[in-house]
């Protein structure tokens, strides 16, 4: 049970993203990914669950080869994972207690169930997955633009969590919150991973959240694997990228590594 | 020399994407469950939209070509041709282009304009990524709807040209309107009316295609949906012009053909 990449190399045209990148997220593991804008983190998610394809490589997803699957294959995987994108990403068109009950109406996840789910028991997943990202049951029949940013964020967190999720992957979950949501969302990240056994792939620019919750911390730089390395071994790495971030933390004394 | 010949590669490539689209389009909705509540919801949608433009539209339409017309007719006294000859122009070529043109404009650059925007604020990825074929749930029934609703407001529109021509013609040009309504069987019978519904059924295909494909592909922020609305405009409208040269030719060898067949069993 877990994520593999072997080999992986994305290119768009000549530019190339990444190039040769393999590693292992155990089940339950917080992996944090690190790098400069432009450096394939998002990228690199994107080929966990399929919507991006590599050059050349294979990802792997509970020993399932991501790259080789179809349609239906693909939709079972992303069962598995659920993604918290840059965007809050809401339809517009759909009401807060629509969007969060979306994965719960879907045939893939209808179909895992002994029946489907009544409307009550809905409501129910919703309202308590609401209730985790800190927001309270008055906002879901408002329509997305009539939350502010960082609600959106956290719906559209209550939202991949609604499914129940075995992997969830975060594509710089906390940008554009204040900092009490952001310290909300990292515990949720941490408490997720420990208690339900959620593995979970963080892509951030957050080194001071990653020293704080995550077990191993990758850094991209150049398309290349720059480190790959647990917390502790983070903090006493001498490469100058790594040296840049920790003392960007430092600065902003918003940990103390 | 170069640049026609990429300008003519990328169009290939722009064609094939458009073709490749539509196929996708067709497996999706025939091979899933399609939502019936969600394209009812798109036609009623799409139809209300654009109903008021294209009723005024379709009764300006109309009463320039009766004006056109009667400005040459009257001199070979001939005003008695007015009525079949003006529906018969409205119904085969005029009406489906121009009010597909209104219907490019308006559902096209909406649908493209939509799509596009839920491209690049990743909504089609979350979708996606919740299990739920974004083919299926988000262009069948807009393409489907966009298309049935075309023939509807279509449908509409001519009448309403129709309509407009008549009384058009009763006032400013002193034709009655049952003189007006006896000479449209001259020119006008079942291919002609066959002729326009094929014709609207295949602008509103291209109105619906073009739309969802160029906002689905959208790339690049604020900026690449303004040109995914711009492109999907221009190329609707291009697309409509090339569809009704042929559409034309094939209409008129089918209307030949049934008159043949006809004659054969006279």
């Amino acid at each position: 049970m877990s994520i593999r990449f072997e080999n992986v190399t994305k290119s768009f045209g000549p530019k190339t993203v990444l190039r040769d990148v393999s590693f292992e997220v155990a089940k339950g593991e917080i992996l944090f990914v690190l790098g400069k804008s432009g450096m394939g983190k998002s990228v690199t998610l994107k080929h966990i669950v399929g919507t991006m394809k590599p050059t050349s490589g294979r990802v792997y997803v509970d020993g399932q080869d991501v790259t080789a699957l179809d349609a239906e294959g693909l939709s079972d995987v992303r069962r598995k994972c659920g993604m918290v994108f840059q965007h809050p990403a809401l339809l517009d068109s759909l009401s807060v207690f629509e969007n969060v009950a979306f994965g719960l109406r879907t045939p893939q996840y209808i179909r895992q169930l002994p029946r489907p789910l009544t409307e009550l028991e809905i409501e129910k997943i919703v309202i308590e997955k609401l209730s985790l990202v800190n927001l309270n049951k008055d906002i879901l029949r408002q329509m997305p633009s009539e939350i502010s940013y960082g609600m959106q964020k956290r719906v559209s967190l209550a939202r991949t969590l609604a499914p129940g999720p075995q992997y969830l992957l975060f594509d710089e979950p906390t940008t554009g919150l204040d900092p009490i949501s952001t310290t909300a969302v990292n515990d949720l990240i941490f408490e997720l991973s420990r208690k339900l056994k959620v593995t979970s792939v963080v892509v951030s620019h957050d080194m001071a959240c990653a020293l704080k919750i995550a077990d191993r911390v990758l850094v991209l730089d150049q398309a290349k694997i720059l480190a790959l390395e647990t917390v502790t071994e983070i903090k006493k790495s001498k490469e100058p990228l790594i040296q840049d971030f920790l003392s960007e933390t430092l600065a902003l004394g918003s940990t103390q590594p | 020399m170069t640049a026609l010949g990429s300008w003519f590669i990328s169009a290939l490539e722009e064609l094939g994407g458009v073709t490749r689209f539509f196929i996708l389009i067709l497996r999706t909705a025939f091979r899933t469950r399609g939502n019936l509540s969600r394209t009812c919801e798109q036609i009623v949608s799409v139809t209300l939209r654009s109903l008021p433009t294209v009723m005024f539209a379709g009764l300006f339409v109309g009463a320039i070509l009766v004006l056109q017309y009667n400005l040459v007719l009257e001199r070979y006294d001939a005003q008695s041709l007015l009525g079949g000859l003006n529906t018969s122009s409205v119904l085969r070529e005029i009406g489906p282009l121009i009010i597909s043109f209104l219907l490019a404009g308006k559902i096209g650059a909406y649908t493209a304009a939509e799509l596009g925007t839920m491209r690049v604020t990743e909504q089609i990825d979350a979708i996606e990524c919740l299990g739920t074929n974004p083919i299926q749930y988000l262009i069948v029934p807009r393409f489907v709807g966009i298309v049935i609703s075309s023939v509807l407001l279509l449908i509409l529109g001519l009448m309403v040209s129709i309509g407009g021509s008549m009384w058009v013609a009763q006032t400013l040009c002193g034709i009655n309107m049952l003189q007006y309504a006896t000479s449209i069987p001259q020119f006008t019978d079942g291919t002609t009316i066959a002729g326009g519904m094929f014709k609207s059924l295949c602008y509103g295909t291209i109105v619906g295609l073009v739309s969802c494909y160029k906002g689905y592909t959208a790339t690049g922020g604020a900026r690449g949906v303004g040109r995914a609305v711009t492109m999907a405009a221009v190329l609707t409208n291009f697309y409509i012009i090339i569809a009704n040269f042929f559409s034309s030719m094939a209409i008129d060898i089918a209307t030949e053909t049934i008159r043949l067949i006809g004659e054969k069993f006279r």
